[in-house]
């Protein structure tokens, strides 16, 4: 008689499922590993039960926010006692440290560095032009991310002296005071194409600077790299001269993302033959410009640097 | 000290329900498919084991006792909704195809499409075996029916998931692992 026959599905099942006794489960291990039918079973089994496994490892999350790590309402009151006690200390001295001057105290908290102010006003100063030509028509808005460039060409960053960017600049938190932090989002495209080490190193600062901003207005704001053509060269390991500073930037800001254009890593491997390997933490995206014009399309400040 | 000594309790058994949230939150969306569903399914669960934590001696018994309250809980679910529907007879719709899917996502889909294809009473069975290591007595307390039918309903359960899923996979094209985007 058959190995495999003498074995019921339940049986066969059940050992799958370590719900043998100790000398049944022995006695089949002997069995199956004498029949190949047997054998192929079990196999089938122990690969249904990991498929099911697998399937709900991560099932969707829930709506509503509820989850394990959530404050509780004993938390929440614990917390909102915390702020009104803090609060009023707050007030109290407040009242109590008077600074000298009223010139003086809008300075108290710290002040942008140069890179912020620069990279900060030129995105603000993007904003409004896109909010302006959104405000006209719809082809001033497809025309817009061509201007870019060209107005970033004719003005270099550090020359930018818009009233309204300057305005924006000077004031400090401007831009947290026009949009409610924590509502919007602020999102921010930043085009590198070119191969310069100086021009790559800057535009790092000027990341850096702007990220840093958004940090100390406690904005919500996202910073897309989008690296094509040259710009490649800064998120390539055999090229990068940045490698260290990117993971560190990676590292300390979750909101930056380094992306590199498929097309791009796909024509050097065409026409000169490297096989492009990229920094940890940097993704691919089909194409540079499809991804910019995807962004622009979602509501995203275009920059190139 | 007994006052001390309860509250500790009552801590832990809160600890212990907060851990146990995301494995009832599995267990019912694979029983439903519907996020929303099954977190209202888990909300009702936990706040049934709140009420009724003086009832639970054993901790040890804990588990079962929570996914015996979350089975409870959908068949209630499903009593209010039709009652004239036998819950085990009940297939629920799987909402995306396999072309929805990525194809890294594939098999995921179908095994969710297969599981979402059993008969209610087979669907839970083979989760709570599958996803949770129930042993089977503990299946046949949870669902309130005997042993026999918990080895019947799993072996009914596994040979359609037999069937539908293993002859599709091998057709799934062999893809190298790539990532797209991270974030």
């Amino acid at each position: 008689m058959n190995k495999a026959q003498r074995y019921s599905d339940e049986h066969l099942n059940a050992f799958v499922d370590n719900q043998l006794a100790a000398e049944e489960k022995s006695q089949t291990y002997i069995d199956i590993g004498h029949d190949e039918g047997l054998n192929h079973q079990v196999c089938e089994l122990r690969k249904l039960h990991d498929l099911v496994q697998l399937a709900y490892r991560e099932p969707p999350a829930p709506p509503t926010h509820a989850t394990p790590g959530a404050p509780t309402r004993r938390a929440g009151l614990r917390f909102g006692v915390a702020a009104s006690v803090l609060f009023t200390l707050g007030i109290l001295l407040g009242g109590l440290i008077r600074l000298p001057g009223p010139a003086t105290a809008p300075r108290a908290t710290s002040a942008p560095s140069p890179a912020q102010h620069r990279v900060v006003a030129a995105a603000i100063h993007k904003e409004i032009t896109l909010t302006q030509a959104s405000q006209r028509t719809e082809g001033a808005v497809a025309r817009a991310p061509e201007q870019a460039p060209a107005t970033a060409a004719a003005n270099p960053p550090s020359a930018l002296t818009l009233p309204a960017a300057a305005n924006a600049v000077g004031s400090g938190p401007v831009v947290a005071q026009s949009k409610s932090p924590g509502k919007t989002q602020t999102k921010v495209l930043i085009h590198l194409a070119r191969d310069d080490d100086a021009q790559l190193s800057q535009a790092l600062d000027d990341i850096e600077g702007l990220l840093k901003y958004y940090r100390e207005s406690r904005q919500t704001a996202r910073v897309e790299v989008v690296v094509n053509g040259g710009g490649l060269k800064l998120v390539r390991t055999d090229t990068s001269a940045f490698a260290g500073r990117i993971q560190r930037l990676q590292r300390e800001y979750d909101n930056l993302t380094f992306a590199a254009c498929q097309n791009t890593i796909d024509r050097l491997a065409r026409e000169q033959g490297i096989s492009v390997r990229l920094l940890p933490g940097v993704i691919t995206i089909d194409s540079g410009m499809a991804e910019i014009m995807r962004r622009q399309h979602q509501g995203w400040t275009y920059l190139q640097v | 000290m007994d006052l001390l000594d309860f509250f500790l309790r009552s801590r832990e058994a809160q600890h212990a329900l907060q851990q146990a949230r995301a494995r009832l939150y599995r267990l019912a969306y694979s029983w439903c498919h519907s996020a929303a569903l099954a977190d209202d399914l888990v909300q009702e669960t936990l706040t049934k084991a709140l009420r009724k934590s003086a009832q639970l001696r054993d901790p040890k018994a804990r588990d079962a006792w929570l996914f015996t309250i979350l089975a409870n809980c959908y068949r209630d679910h499903f009593r209010k909704l039709r009652e004239m529907d036998d819950v085990d007879e009940i297939e629920i719709s799987h909402e995306t195809t396999p072309e929805t899917e990525s194809s890294s996502a594939e098999i995921v889909s179908l095994v969710r499409a297969a599981i979402a294809h059993l008969p209610g009473a087979q669907r839970q069975v083979v989760t709570l075996v599958d996803l949770e290591g129930f042993s089977y007595v503990e299946v046949s307390q949870i669902l309130d029916v005997p042993i026999g039918t918990v080895m019947s309903r799993l072996c009914r359960a596994r040979n359609t998931m037999r069937t539908m899923l293993l002859p599709d996979m091998q057709q799934l094209p062999a893809l190298s692992p790539t990532i797209r985007r991270v974030k």
